[in-house]
């Protein structure tokens, strides 16, 4: 016998969710460009976080292995990252989000203004949606939760490499390492803040 | 290149703003030790010439208050030839050099080039005003988080950082930063300045550049009143 979905019955309605906040999300984008011809994203990624990687998050905080902790105790079951070119754009989509009449913030997390430790910028949300299905506690309308990641292209791309460091034991040089990637991340933050004034700069020249 | 110059003797301190004029210094005078630390408080010098007699302050008292604020723009000390205490006092209240009376104008040119040339080479490597840390060697500028900044920005950061409080004209700063010999456009000046304070907000500075595009330039500590 298949053993159970992490997610019991609301893998497809995630699903549904995830779908409909990223059109949501994609139309925005897409008015904005036809209205002034500026990607307020580069990109977007949705996804709803794989049955494998929900069991181990789980067994990592001693929860038990349920479709309960998975939806309502877990809050990142549905994921979105939106990669943009520059740092007011990320500050366009959160406007933009909040404006969502179905969805509250729960959870904000202004990593970009206030950088982790090593250097980790990114904007973090989650938020509560309402929606029409009944949730696993018997709520009508249902409460789903959404994590929403903003960030830039550089803070994209060493998060990345970040990632790597992170999953990767016995690293040669760790502390060497950890202290250059610091320094790299406090460098892309730089250029992109230069990026961000240069491109006021050309806007105010030309209104 | 700007000079203070503090001397009370009249005569002389016309003959030497005349020659300093003509080497193409710009030259400020004071005639007394109290203006001195007045003029150095609110505005930036290449390099400062001190009698030491002068009435209100003498030029070592007004060499250390100096000194305490944390100014460390080159001083030169002009002596009597009989005070040799006020030479050894004087180095170490912080003179970073010393020509006693009468002396030949040349020499003191030549004192005043070497003072300027070397200037920046006793500059702290790391600066702090209000709550912000400049490391110029590591080209970083924290406060909550940090950032690090290109070779440009840094210097332009440690100028603004030696000199809180006082104007500084977009030529003074070009001229500081970028070196007059340097064919980059003046306007530069402002966009570095635009980058600063993008770059001061991301690590929620304390300190605030104000000033307008091609005018002069403060660096301030943001107080309850002034924050933004």
């Amino acid at each position: 016998m298949a053993m159970e979905s992490i997610y019991g019955g609301y893998g497809d309605i995630l699903e549904e969710i995830k779908n409909d906040i990223q059109n949501r999300i994609a139309l925005y984008t897409k008015e904005e460009y036809e209205k002034t011809g500026i990607k307020i994203y580069e990109h977007l990624i949705a996804r709803v976080k794989s049955e494998e990687s929900m069991r181990e998050k789980c067994r990592r905080k001693n929860a038990p292995e349920t479709p309960h902790t998975a939806l309502k105790i877990m809050r990142d079951s549905i994921g979105i990252r939106i990669v943009c070119s520059f740092i007011d754009d990320i500050y366009a989509n959160i406007r933009y989000i909040k404006q969502f009449h179905d969805c509250t913030v729960v959870e904000e997390k202004d990593y970009v203004r206030h950088s982790k430790p090593n250097g980790y910028r990114s904007y973090h949300m989650i938020l509560e949606m309402e929606s029409e299905h009944t949730d696993i506690s018997g709520n009508t309308p249902g409460r789903f939760f959404i994590e929403i990641q903003l960030r830039t292209i550089a803070m994209d791309s060493w998060a990345s490499l970040e990632h790597k460091l992170k999953y990767k034991k016995n690293i040669e040089d760790q502390e060497l390492i950890v202290a250059e990637l610091k320094r790299c991340a406090d460098e892309m933050a730089s250029c992109d803040i230069s990026m961000q004034t240069i491109r006021d700069m050309i806007n105010s020249s030309d209104s | 290149m700007r000079l203070l110059l503090a001397e009370d003797e009249k005569e002389l301190s016309r003959a030497l703003t005349a020659i300093l004029e003509h080497s193409k210094y710009a030259v400020d005078t004071v005639y007394d030790g109290l203006a001195a630390v007045e003029s150095a408080h609110s505005n930036a010098y290449d390099a400062m010439i001190f009698d030491i007699m002068m009435p209100k302050l003498d030029g070592v008292e007004a060499l250390r208050r100096i000194r305490a604020r944390g100014d460390y723009t080159p001083v030169l000390l002009l002596t009597a030839k009989a005070e040799i205490d006020d030479r050894i006092t004087g180095l170490d209240a912080g003179a970073d050099d010393y020509l006693t009376k009468p002396f030949s104008m040349g020499e003191l040119l030549a004192r005043i080039r070497s003072m300027t040339r070397r200037a920046g080479a006793y500059s702290p490597k790391k600066l702090k005003v209000g709550s912000v840390m400049l490391d110029t060697e590591e080209q970083e500028l924290s406060r909550e988080n940090s950032i690090r900044l290109a070779g440009k920005e840094t210097k332009l950061m440690e100028y603004l950082m030696m000199n809180e409080g006082k104007e500084l004209s977009t030529s003074d700063i070009f001229g500081h930063v970028w070196g007059d010999g340097d064919n980059t456009d003046e306007k530069i000046v402002w966009m570095y300045v635009s980058f600063l304070r993008g770059k001061l907000r991301s690590i929620n500075a304390d300190i605030t550049i104000s000033g307008d595009q091609g005018g002069s330039y403060v660096l301030s500590v943001l107080t309850e009143e002034n924050a933004v």
